[in-house]
């Protein structure tokens, strides 16, 4: 029965009726058609940008943070935050560059051996918000400056290993012309929407984020969701972590501190909601790339770097703004009665 | 709580023994050995390959003989916080230290401690970075002109005419602003020049590397890199982009660099460049010369001693073979040390008790002893820098004269 509950299109969303399209429908359609303006524009910066070179220099460099947003985001959904993400990135990256050398193990098993330490730590953040009742993110800042630490400790600062040939080949290789990272993007993608929408387990974290009181009387076994979710926020910052070792040819202790803010950002921007209960992965997703995008197009331009960081945290506020829940709906309402403006606009303008 | 327990007096009684005979075994230690230095290293952040190695060398030193016996070494490290090294600054000298070790976060923030330091009779040594409270000691490259020298023989190798990047350290920093000051005196005067991207890398080799890729989306025909630290990054992202001519990059000292430079393959497309920049060994020879003040009662001439700046171009990188700079050699083949590992830790001359276990584990070289550095002659003194080394005081004339490198059009 409460399969059948969980399973249902979009359960949570009861505004949106009959077959017009939904926020979580329209939401990444606005944000592809501005990455792709922004695109089209950007030639009249420079004649160079805008090409197939470009886009696809965009898609690599934007692969990392869709990674890491996808843990944010489902971390957000239940209605949490994950501020341990840079030391886990960092953890994921260490432990890449160090084992690539030592025992020669293949990519695969290393990838996995990330997955399992990442995962173990980020389940002990979740049982401390979910059974010690630690607010998230007291206990995931906590988590990562213990992680960060004893990376600082054992690595005595300078991260040791080799890098790997295969992992960088994702990177420089051409499989039709385009990076291999780009196709395994987009199986991420794909892999990581459908976790979300079409399994129990995403759906679960649906109802829990919308109402954890609701979802505990439900019979939703809430405690083991939040460390599953947790878990796997961990886990996918340590793909990440992998990941940017491939593409940097190795591993730094400040290298996911440039994520943290960004993962945030692609998840606010891309819609879902900071209380939890709303958003989709894919969203996010068309965030991360319109975030790119657009810093790649901004730092092309010739002026300070103050106003650069101005002008990028005023378009974060507008995609915000402009993003608000209530757009899709004002956006079928003038799609359905196009020539009629609403009538609290009609009487306002009479009445003045 | 404590009644009156027969057994009370007993164990009072053997508590008291206990601990005079802990007093005493103390007192005998003490008088054993010789009086040890209270030396504190005082950080500002550490994370990065060019903050650890400078520690680790200085730590590394502190373990060799007979330093060993005669140093007491604490580190404390204050992220970028120029309050937290202020405070930690207070704490040392309060805590009777004979010496601070540091790299300053900030060249004016810290002069009132420095001050309270100087007068409470601890010698405050400065590397890298330099202060301009004039009691502190300082060994730094900052005024030996990286920007200005790297800038011209990256204009000289462009023919005076080319597309080119900046990759910046961290915006706001008076050490980004120094290495741009003295490019920009010497890019302005080519026309032919065209700055077509800047951007700040965070003297980070992976922020650099995703900047770099970002300037090459918008601008694939770039000629040249004048870069800051975390050149290995702009190197590896114009690899990454699949180019087939490599364009010509100037940077600072990262083991990955100087191997490209030296990489035939890379050289046939067209690949070139200078790596110079700061050196990590500075940290152990500001620690050195403070023991010999120590130790020996060294007298120095004047305060801010200038490291000379590292130079070396594509043609003069010669591969080690041992594990640290003998026979002119100043590089090491891949896979002994990390890609971003920062060379310019070793010099044979001022630190020849270092090797690589020293800059990346802070472990003294087996066998090692301290060796004596050369006498004050050897020293050069820093000129004035405004805001950096000094205050109210008058820049030379020429603030960013070339020493390096002669200028393209000069009939060279």
């Amino acid at each position: 029965m409460k399969e059948a509950l969980m399973s249902g299109p979009a359960p949570h969303d009861t505004r949106t009726t009959g077959r017009s399209l939904g926020p979580e429908a329209i939401t990444p359609l606005v944000l592809f058609g501005l990455t792709i303006l922004l695109v089209i524009a950007s030639r009249w910066i420079s004649p160079n940008l805008g090409g197939f070179h470009q886009v696809a220099a965009i898609i690599v460099l934007s692969s990392f943070l869709m990674v890491v947003a996808f843990g944010q985001q489902m971390v957000v959904l239940i209605g949490g935050l994950d501020l341990s993400v840079p030391s886990l990135l960092t953890l994921g990256g260490i432990l890449t560059f160090g084992w690539s050398t030592a025992s020669g193990w293949s990519l695969i098993w290393i990838l996995l051996a990330v997955l399992v330490v990442n995962g173990v730590i980020g389940a002990l953040s979740g049982a401390g918000i979910a059974w010690l009742r630690i607010p998230p993110f007291i206990m995931t800042l906590a988590m990562g400056i213990i992680v960060y630490s004893a990376a600082l400790g054992i690595t005595a600062g300078t991260p040791r290993g080799h890098p790997s040939a295969a992992l960088a080949s994702l990177f420089t290789g051409r499989i039709l012309g385009l990076p291999p990272i780009i196709y395994l993007m987009i199986l991420f993608v794909i892999a990581g929407t459908a976790l979300q929408s079409y399994t129990p387990f995403g759906r679960k974290l649906y109802a829990l984020g919308t109402s954890p009181v609701a979802a505990h009387v439900a019979g939703l076994p809430v405690g083991w969701l939040t460390v599953a979710t947790y878990a796997l926020s961990a886990a996918v910052a340590g793909v990440a972590g992998f990941l940017l070792v491939g593409y940097a040819g190795g591993a730094t202790l400040v290298m996911g501190q440039s994520y943290l803010l960004p993962s945030i950002a692609a998840v606010v921007v891309g819609g879902t909601s900071i209380l939890g209960g709303r958003g989709t992965y894919i969203s996010a997703v068309a965030a991360s790339l319109l975030l790119t995008t657009f810093s790649t197009i901004i730092s092309s331009v010739q002026i300070l770097e103050g106003w650069r960081t101005i002008i990028y945290g005023c378009v974060i506020l507008i995609a915000i703004a402009a993003l608000r829940e209530d757009l899709p709906l004002w956006l079928n309402r003038s799609l359905q009665r196009p020539s009629r403006p609403p009538p609290q606009a009609a009487n306002a303008q009479s009445a003045q | 709580m404590f009644r009156k327990h027969p057994l009370w007096g007993f164990v009072l009684g053997l508590v008291m023994a206990a601990g005079l005979v802990l007093a005493g075994l103390g007192t005998a230690a003490r008088a054993a050995s010789p009086k040890k230095f209270k030396i504190y290293l005082s950080l500002s952040y550490s994370g990065n390959a060019w903050q650890s190695e400078a520690a680790n060398i200085v730590k590394a030193l502190a373990a060799t003989p007979p330093y060993d016996k005669l140093v007491d070494l604490k580190e404390v490290i204050s992220g970028t916080d120029v309050q937290a090294q202020i405070s930690a600054y207070e704490s040392m000298i309060a805590d009777g230290a004979n010496g601070i070790i540091s790299f300053p976060i900030s060249s004016s923030g810290l002069d009132k401690a420095i001050r309270r330091g100087c007068k409470a009779g601890v010698l405050i040594w400065v590397y890298d970075g330099m202060v301009t409270e004039p009691c502190a000691y300082s060994v730094s490259y900052l005024p030996s002109g990286f920007g200005e020298n790297t800038a011209q023989y990256l204009v000289n190798l462009l023919h005076g005419k080319g597309n080119i990047f900046l990759s910046r350290g961290v915006a706001g920093n008076m050490v980004d602003k120094r290495h741009y000051d003295g490019a920009m005196s010497v890019f302005k005067k080519y026309p032919g020049i065209h700055i077509v991207a800047e951007y700040y890398g965070m003297w980070d080799d992976q922020t650099t590397q995703l900047e770099t890729a970002k300037a090459l989306a918008a601008h694939p025909d770039v000629d040249g890199i004048w870069a800051q630290a975390g050149e290995d990054g702009a190197l590896k992202a114009v690899l990454a982009s699949g180019r087939q001519k490599l364009p010509k990059l100037t940077g600072e000292n990262s083991n990955g660099f100087r191997l490209a430079l030296a990489n035939p393959a890379y050289q046939a497309r067209g690949f070139n460049g200078v790596s110079s920049g700061s050196p990590p060994a500075s940290a152990g020879v500001a620690f050195k010369l403070m023991m010999e003040q120590l130790v020996k009662g060294r007298k120095l001439p004047f305060h801010n001693i200038l490291y000379p700046l590292p130079w070396v171009p594509a043609n003069q990188v010669k591969i080690c073979t041992g594990s640290t700079f003998e026979n002119g050699c100043n590089a090491f083949p891949e896979g002994k040390v990390p890609d971003s590992f920062v060379d310019e830790v070793f010099n044979p001359t001022l630190v020849p008790e270092l090797s690589i276990a020293s800059a990346l584990e802070g472990k003294p070289t087996p066998g090692a002893t301290i060796q004596p550095l050369p006498p004050n002659s050897y020293f050069k003194q820093s000129p004035n820098v405004p805001g950096i080394d000094c205050n109210h005081c008058q820049a030379p004339a020429d603030p960013y004269p070339l020493t390096k490198v002669t200028p393209f059009n000069s009939g060279t």
